[in-house]
């Protein structure tokens, strides 16, 4: 008899426990963990994304900026939020990748995220001073350890600098240390260096016809053509650092329930299509490029590999 | 083409709406100045997602109606209680809190009000005259010169710790070794770090600030007992209540003119290097008026002129932070980077071409920073009547308001805990440094200019391929630096050797 009501109870909380995740989202707020401080990328792309998101899903979602230690403490935040689909995060990919290849201790482990989607990506292209002789990879080079710049040595611009330009076989030095980003494109402006490695829409308010007219490419690190007349990595022979790209992905705590997955997947898939979404990415520049789950975490996987494989240049500037 | 702009963004703003946007900005201003530990990096912060729903015109209201007025707020504090409101404001308590003691806070908050909205307005006039040249000022900056601003900053420090040289270079080292903790942006590595992922990033700027200036204060205020102006048996105190002298301190300003002048081309300079910000230039603003004074053994007991000199130079700063934004659409301070966070919000990209393309948003702030540089020193003037009685009211009172307001608000910026810890433990080696007479200004000083330093001297090494001097003296700039740190060394020197002409007998 015991035995019967404990069955009971356990069908019951069984048929209870799936009636919640048919249900999800219910009226509970979605947390969306941003792990750095207001007005960045990150927080933009997050509090664009916010009431699409909640308008596709029925539900309330809330942007919280939790940041610090370059992106790991939100990271972490969602780590040990329970996976009840109530609390997702973006990342810093693949800046967290790279740290976790050096073998910093993030206090949580990228391989662990339930990764849910990929919102945009943003790829890069080496820009030069536009008055300069140097018109491509081959002129730089030429120039005798030409100078790069650069923020961090962690950061994602540097890691893609020092890699890529190594797989070229161009031996350079990356001058780090710079406040922003803008300040290491003001940089080659200056002349204070001779190039950089920066995203395409970062660099392109430095450009010719859309922006300022300071800089000019010389190589963009796509497969194909991505701007007219810029020589893109196949072009030069290296089709392997089209690679390095910067990704905004989502992410969920481990063991996120797949029809959560599902759910929040669908939603995401329903505001990057949105309007207000698609309007905001033309203004700001920014390419959306969504990618389901599955996909997702391949991409993460293979990143892993990717960046595992040059270990050795990851960590330092010189 | 630039004055049809801004009188257009003049006329808009006193027109219906928008001036609401501006004033509520002041308030809040004010306020977030006023209160130890707020300042407005807080408020802009905390305002970004509310301006997500205004239009782009009226956000920049908003966010310079705080922006012009919370370093004069924090003069308030500075001067009352010993505590400056924002860290810039930490310079204007040696000269300011004396004269408060003195009974003479009205004469104080006259004149820094005045200065605050002076300084503004020759910051913001000088911003218009840079304009067409703003994107060769800030070529011409390079880390060779950030380099060698720093060490000015670091020189200055020498020579303005007169009679404890000992006692500040410990404290600048100490501030040195903060600067130093987290990332090393060379090697990737992290230092002193404890094996504590908060300090990756170094140690936060705000929670060390109210720590070292608004908790340590307050431990010692609570020591002493009583009230900020104290009955010593001098004046009578229904005499002490009366608030005299604001208009001999608004005169003061105009008297002492130079001063003004000087304060605020030091803070517009400043103002235009990324990362050294009002602290930095009040500083040297304070630090060079104190030296070439001829009442120089004056200051640090109620000059006037060390209240006008500091206040003067973090508000110029303003304008100064707005080169490098108007230029290259870069942020030159911790509220420019957020002015520009909030246009990005309103899906404008701001670049080089800023100026160009969100012309309207951009004459739109500095209108509002000219209105609440006014408007907050205005406010200020009308309320420091009852403003001044806050120094006669019981510290038991004051001290327990002061330290929740400040803690919270430190919390409130990030949603660390850590960083509570941080203002608190910050907050007793403050106290100690009170206690045993060590220079906390130093300290925040070094622990500022630190980072900026190690940082540009690496660049310079690497740009230069070693040839760091050589680099250096091919630079006008740098040559013009260099030639200021030798200046700022030998002065005293140069001092000691006429003195017993003019019959010493000094300090």
């Amino acid at each position: 008899m015991k035995k019967g009501i404990l069955t009971g109870l356990v069908a019951l909380g069984l048929s209870v426990g799936g009636a919640a995740w048919a249900d999800y989202p219910m009226d509970d707020e979605i947390t969306f963990v941003i792990p750095y401080s207001p007005g960045g990328g990150f927080d933009t792309i997050v509090r664009q994304f916010a009431p699409a998101l909640g308008e596709a899903m029925g539900a309330t979602v809330v942007p919280e900026n939790i940041s610090g230690a370059g992106g790991a403490r939100g990271g972490q935040a969602v780590h040990r939020a329970d996976p009840d689909g109530y609390t997702i995060g973006i990342y810093n990919i693949p800046g967290l990748t790279v740290n976790e290849v050096t073998g910093r201790d993030q206090g949580f482990k990228l391989d662990e995220v339930t990764w849910i989607a990929n919102l945009a990506v943003e790829r890069y292209a080496l820009a030069v001073k536009a008055d300069s002789d140097i018109n491509s990879v081959e002129d730089l080079c030429a120039i005798g350890t030409p100078k790069f710049s650069d923020t961090g040595a962690t950061s994602t611009a540097s890691v893609t600098t020092r890699i890529s330009m190594a797989i070229i076989g161009c031996e350079i030095v990356d001058v780090t240390g710079y406040a922003g980003s803008n300040d290491s494109m003001i940089a080659v402006i200056s002349g204070e260096v001779d190039a950089t490695i920066k995203p395409i829409t970062s660099l392109a308010r430095y450009l010719e016809g859309t922006g300022s007219g300071d800089l000019k490419l010389i190589l963009t690190l796509t497969e194909e053509e991505a701007v007219p007349g810029v020589a893109s990595a196949t072009d030069i022979g290296h089709p392997e650092i089209a690679q390095f790209t910067l990704n905004r992905v989502i992410g969920a705590p481990p063991g996120t329930p797949a029809d959560v997955v599902a759910a929040l997947e669908a939603g995401f898939a329903a505001a990057s299509q949105s309007e207000s979404v698609i309007s905001w990415a033309e203004g700001a520049g920014v390419e959306l490029d969504f990618m389901g789950a599955a996909e997702t975490t391949a991409m993460m996987s293979s990143l892993a590999t990717f960046y595992q494989e040059y270990k050795d240049l990851v960590g330092t500037s010189e | 083409m630039g004055i049809d702009a801004l009188l257009e963004a003049f006329l808009s703003v006193l027109n219906g709406g928008s001036l609401t946007y501006l004033m509520v900005g002041v308030m809040l201003g004010l306020t977030f100045g006023v209160i130890p530990g707020l300042g407005g990096t807080t408020a802009l912060a905390l305002l970004i997602p509310v301006t997500y729903t205004l239009s782009p015109l009226d956000a920049m209201y908003l966010a310079g109606g705080v922006m012009g007025a919370t370093s004069f707020g924090g003069s308030i504090s500075a001067i009352l209680l010993n505590t400056p409101g924002t860290a810039p404001n930490a310079a204007t308590t040696f000269d300011g809190y004396p004269l408060a003691r003195q009974g003479k806070a009205g004469l104080a908050i006259g004149a820094s009000a005045t200065a605050s909205a002076l300084g503004g307005l020759i910051g913001l006039f000088t911003l218009l005259l840079f304009i067409p040249v703003a994107r060769e000022v800030v070529l011409s900056f390079g880390s060779s010169e950030f380099f060698l601003l720093t060490i000015l900053g670091l020189a200055a420090i020498a020579v303005s710790v007169r009679g404890k040289l000992l006692r500040g270079l410990v404290a600048a080292c100490i501030g040195l070794l903060l600067a130093f903790t987290g990332a090393n942006q060379f090697t990737g590595d992290t230092r002193f770090t404890g094996g504590l992922d908060y300090l990756w990033d170094g140690i936060p700027l705000v929670p060390a600030l109210t720590g070292l200036f608004a908790i340590s204060q307050m431990i010692e205020l609570a020591l002493k007992g009583g009230s900020v102006a104290d009955d010593k048996g001098d004046k009578s105190g229904a005499e002490k209540m009366k608030i005299t002298g604001v208009g001999l301190g608004i005169l003061s300003v105009f008297k002492h003119w130079p001063v003004l002048l000087r304060g605020s081309i030091i803070g517009t300079v400043i103002g235009a290097v990324p990362g050294l910000g009002g602290t930095v230039a009040a500083f040297l603003s304070y630090s060079s008026t104190a030296q070439t004074a001829k009442d120089r053994d004056t200051f640090g007991t109620g000059n006037i002129k060390g209240v006008i000199a500091p206040e003067s130079a973090n508000n110029a700063k303003d304008g100064g932070s707005l080169i490098p934004t108007v230029a290259f659409g870069i942020p030159g301070s911790a509220e420019t980077a957020l002015f520009l966070a909030i246009l990005v919000l309103h899906g404008m990209e701001p670049g080089p071409s800023i100026l160009l393309q969100n012309e309207r948003e951009i004459y739109g702030l500095i209108v509002a920073l000219t209105v609440s540089a006014i408007s907050a020193s205005v406010l200020g003037i009308l309320l420091s009547r009852f403003l001044v009685l806050i120094t006669r009211i019981d510290v038991n009172i004051i001290v327990p308001v002061v330290v929740m307001l400040s803690l919270t608000g430190v919390y409130v910026l990030e949603g660390r805990m850590a960083d509570v810890l941080l203002t608190v433990i910050m907050g007793i080696i403050g106290y100690l440094m009170i206690r045993f007479d060590y220079p906390r200004l130093t300290l925040v000083i070094a622990f500022v200019l630190g980072e900026i330093a190690e940082r540009s001297l690496h660049q310079v090494r690497l740009i230069s391929e070693g040839e760091v001097i050589g680099y250096m003296l091919g630079r006008p700039i740098s040559v013009i630096l260099i030639v200021a740190i030798f200046i700022t060394f030998l002065l005293p020197a140069m001092r000691k050797l006429r003195l017993p002409g003019r019959g010493g007998g000094a300090r």
